[in-house]
């Protein structure tokens, strides 16, 4: 691979390149599905391909190519720097990066057990059983358990004299119980929607779950749903469950902070932010109690690596410090307009893609005590746990939430369980009204792995590291009420 | 070594698809049927911002996906290496998944033979089109709105795309097509305007007329005000109707959805779901579109006529689905290992007779909406959806455009929006959802009550 790639940077500088970078990267995943008694997916799947990464003229160039080989990689270069040639008239600046220093490093994702090395029939065996039990409830009409694997071999080269070799494993399993009755149908899943729960770990990661042991759980709450009484519409206190806080963490925090949104680049598809850099320092994004710092060395998280797709290391930056927006997801392009280095969170789908600002792991850090604790502190207010439904304006104010699942909270107690549960606000109104974040007990770091962005689009696996939390006054049941 | 000769930047031609399915048919011998598939990709976009070009791609990708079957027993792998070693590994893994997968009793046979009528879907100037090219432009729309006073953002790109397959049976069959994409979203202060076009001739997407559209609902939506959140009459361009008539693919159009009573239309055909102007089929070879001649099993696509003038008539299906049913395959599944079973990927929304401006010229009080964004399922089994509007929304008064509103958010049911239009465009316009590479061509309508809940800042 590296004569691979010392042949593409070799020509893109006898191109004309000013700088250049090529990834040589082959990946292979493995998806399961168990459903309804069958195994409805079993899939092996490989990539391998390289993408050449140039500036000339002033202005980028990217090719990329599945045939890995010397004359390939040569073409792609040359390809690359006619890209970059072409765009470069429709440049107002040039474009600049923040200085790199050469470097030859290798990162490996930390695993007890290769996911890729469990015989199939052992993941084949514990999905059936546990859709089985599921099974055994009446009204449960799918029953459905699943496990993703991927592998990631990567090596990043560039004409700064920096080599780079990473192994990244991701895993992830889950499963999830639809009940129907005459007029209704309702979805329990279990660790959490999306397919489950994922890590950059091993297969240690699925044993620690117990499917199986939490099944009957699972779907006997899918069939309890189906004559649950509806989440009433209003105003109400919330306390939400980790992982829901971590998708709101995704959508209110991660995106809006991606400073190419900020500055614009995204402005006709993935959208803009609220939180321009003006704000930056100033703007009181949420209460006191909320602390949000982007985390690319934190262990487990889908966002976690040695070094970003620009060879810049992982970092751990403040994004919001007692409330108050401090700082961006950063690239080494963007990052010299606001006078910093790069803070490594550039990352692409594929050899196929070109690298972009993606979330990391945002996580929010922990307050203090448990959720029963929370929940018994509480007068008055709504539980609501397990992502269902998600949606925000494209400069990341108004949001809608669903859950799964919710209950009522009344005098300290948890009381009824509430299906079809929405809520909604503007984000820095909502975050202000944090009143409660759970202790490190409480604390998790979930995977979100189809999080989409970019032209042409990419879909990338990022992390949200929360703990339950309490949001006061917030508007309830706007899905269905009026 | 099938991999062909690398300064080539088309997608594989049929013979060169065949060599490479042959021989990862024939790697496949142990096997008692097999299918492979090839998706060879040539992908371009150019991407602006701030008018200015800040990324330029191409790619050149493709897969190779063995589905074999041992008994009742199925394994399926791909790669995206094309060499003889390749195919042979990926050949050997599937054989070897095949092996180790339950028997499963419901596994189709065989597919028969069938004669796929190919559809003309490539055109040469979309595959020839270069990066000079794309810059050229683009080049314009920036410059027209830097000379307005405003901010452009968008992309164009090309794409050549060859999907191939064959059985063990002997059917082969090979579909080159081309797709080309215009989008374009331009700023003030504190207003925006968009622009969207998908062809398969690169040429028609005429980048700088459709700009000043976005130019010109920019302009015309500065100083927005906030409007209450409530039922409104709006009129929706085509790319709002898009937007939720492809929801409905996703819930329930596909007969597996519905063979689980997971689909709205579950113990619904045959019975009354939308209003009677309301005609929906899936048709591959409407020639405004992107359809394909055959479905990843190989089986023809049929038209499907799903909302018959607001009746439900049916749904899709791939040959599981429909050996479930006892009915024969309507050439809708998807790619392996197709979790959600067969899709409509061709949906088309009969037309009216009104235009866009009839339909604002006779509307006392509404809202006029360019497009919904960040659209999201709340209720699957009740078509509900919710998103926020997006880059023009107008408001209408007294049949006519007044003022830019602020973006609102919306909770509405599909199809009770289809049951209350009543009016609906003559002319309809196709959006591709690169996200799922599905096709909806719909006119604009005008629907009653539409249930705005919310309003963003903006």
């Amino acid at each position: 691979m590296n004569s691979i790639a010392d042949r593409a940077l070799n020509a893109a500088q006898l191109a004309g390149a000013s700088y250049a970078d090529v990834r040589v990267v082959a990946t292979r995943s493995q998806f399961l599905e168990v459903k309804n008694h069958r195994v409805s997916a079993l899939q092996e799947s490989t990539t391998h391909g390289l993408g050449v990464r140039v500036l000339a003229g002033g202005a980028w160039g990217f090719a990329a190519s599945a045939v890995v080989d010397q004359r390939e990689a040569e073409r792609c270069a040359a390809e690359a720097c006619r890209i970059a040639r072409a765009s470069a008239p429709f440049r107002r600046a040039p474009v600049v990066l923040d200085p790199l220093r050469p470097l030859e490093a290798r990162y490996e994702t930390p695993v007890a057990i290769d996911p890729f090395e469990v015989p199939l029939a052992d993941k084949i065996e514990l999905l059936a059983r546990a859709t089985n039990v599921m099974e055994g409830e009446p009204r449960v009409v799918v029953a459905r358990g699943s496990m993703n694997f991927w592998e990631d071999r990567k090596l990043f080269a560039s004409t700064e004299g920096r080599r780079i070799e990473q192994r990244i494993i991701h895993s992830g399993a889950g499963l999830s119980a639809a009940a129907r009755s005459d007029d209704d149908l309702q979805w329990r899943s279990f660790p959490n929607s999306f397919g489950g729960h994922y890590e950059a770990a091993g297969y240690e990661l699925i044993e620690r779950f117990d499917l199986a042991g939490n099944a009957a759980a699972t779907a006997a709450t899918a069939a309890a749903l189906l004559t649950a009484p509806q989440c009433p519409a209003g105003v109400s206190t919330v306390i939400l469950d980790g992982s829901q806080v971590s998708l709101q963490i995704h959508e209110s925090c991660g995106h809006p902070a991606e400073l190419d949104r900020v500055l614009g680049h995204e402005a006709n598809y993935a959208g803009t932010s609220f939180m321009t850099v003006e704000q930056c320092g100033r703007l009181q994004y949420g209460s006191p109690l909320v602390h949000l710092v982007a985390d690319a060395t934190a262990p487990r998280g889908l966002g976690t690596f040695g070094f970003d797709d620009e060879g810049v290391p992982a970092q751990k930056v403040d994004l919001v410090r007692n409330g108050r927006l401090v700082g961006y997801l950063t690239s080494r392009e963007t990052a010299p307009l606001l006078g910093q280095g790069s803070n490594g969170t550039m990352r692409a789908e594929s050899w196929a893609h070109l690298p972009i600002i993606r979330m990391t792991n945002i996580n929010l850090e922990p307050g203090s005590g448990t959720l029963e604790e929370l929940i018994a502190s509480t007068e008055d207010g709504i539980l609501m746990v397990t992502n269902r439904s998600w949606s925000i304006d494209d400069r990341r104010y108004n949001f809608q939430f669903g859950t799964e699942v919710g209950w009522e909270v009344r005098h300290g107690r948890r009381g009824r369980m509430l299906k079809n549960c929405t809520y909604t606000g503007v984000t820095p109104e909502f975050w202000n009204r944090c009143d409660a974040v759970c202790g490190p007990s409480e604390w998790e770091i979930w995977g979100t792995p189809t999080c989409g962005k970019g032209q042409p689009a990419q879909t990338m696996r990022t992390a949200q590291g929360a703990a339950p939390a309490r949001f006061h006054d917030v508007q309830v049941g706007v899905g269905y009420g009026s | 070594m099938t991999t062909r000769a690398p300064d080539a930047l088309a997608p594989l031609t049929g013979d060169e698809a065949q060599h490479v399915l042959s021989e990862a048919l024939a790697m496949s011998s142990a096997a008692e049927d097999a299918t492979a598939i090839l998706e060879s990709r040539v992908q371009a976009l150019t991407r602006f911002a701030n008018n200015e070009i800040h990324q330029n791609v191409a790619s050149r990708q493709q897969a190779l996906t063995v589905r074999v079957v041992i008994g009742r027993r199925c394994g399926v792998a791909s790669t995206s290496r094309l060499d003889s070693s390749a195919l042979r590994q990926v050949a050997d893994r599937a054989l070897a998944l095949a092996r180790l997968t339950p028997e499963d009793d419901e596994l189709p046979p065989p597919a028969p033979a069938a004669m796929v009528a190919p559809l003309e879907r490539f055109a040469a100037a979309t595959a020839a089109c270069t990066p000079e090219e794309r810059a050229q432009a683009v080049g314009p729309v920036m410059q027209a709105a830097a000379a307005a006073g405003l901010n452009a953002a968008g992309a164009l790109s090309t794409e050549s795309i060859c999907l191939a397959l064959a059985t063990r049976g002997g059917r082969f069959a090979y579909h080159p097509e081309t797709y080309a994409h215009f989008t374009c979203t331009v700023r003030s202060d504190d207003s925006s305007g968009w622009c969207d076009r998908h062809r398969r001739d690169w040429r028609e997407l005429e980048a700088a007329p459709l700009g000043a559209t976005a130019i010109r609902k920019a302009e015309q939506s500065r100083v927005p005000v906030a409007i209450e959140p409530g039922a409104y009459t709006v009129v929706l361009e085509p790319s709002a109707v898009a937007e939720l008539v492809a929801f409905l693919a996703w819930l329930g159009l596909g007969a597996q959805s519905e063979q689980e009573g997971r689909s709205f239309l579950s113990g619904r055909i045959g019975q009354r779901i939308a209003g009677e102007s309301i005609t929906l089929v899936d048709d591959a070879t409407d020639p405004r579109g992107f359809g394909r001649p055959f479905d990843y099993e190989g089986t023809p696509r049929r038209r499907v006529t799903l909302i018959e003038r607001g009746v439900a008539r049916g749904v899709v299906h791939d040959r599981r689905t429909a050996a479930r049913a006892g009915v024969e395959s309507t050439g809708h599944a998807c790619a392996p290992p197709a979790v959600e079973g067969p899709l409509p990927y061709d949906l088309v929304l009969g037309t009216g007779d009104a235009t866009i401006e009839e339909m604002i010229g006779s509307t006392e009080r509404g809202i006029l909406v360019t497009r919904f964004w960040y659209n999201r399922v709340v209720d699957a089994r009740r078509t509900i959806v919710t998103g926020m509007t997006r880059d023009g929304t107008f408001l209408i008064e007294g049949g006519r455009i007044t003022r830019g509103l602020r973006n609102l958010r919306f909770n509405e049911n599909v199809l009770d929006v289809l049951a209350r239009a009543d009016a609906i465009g003559r002319h309809a316009e196709p959006t591709v959802f690169d996200y799922a590479g599905n096709c909806v061509i719909v006119p604009a309508l005008r629907t009653r009550d539409f249930r705005f809940t919310g309003v963003a800042p903006f």
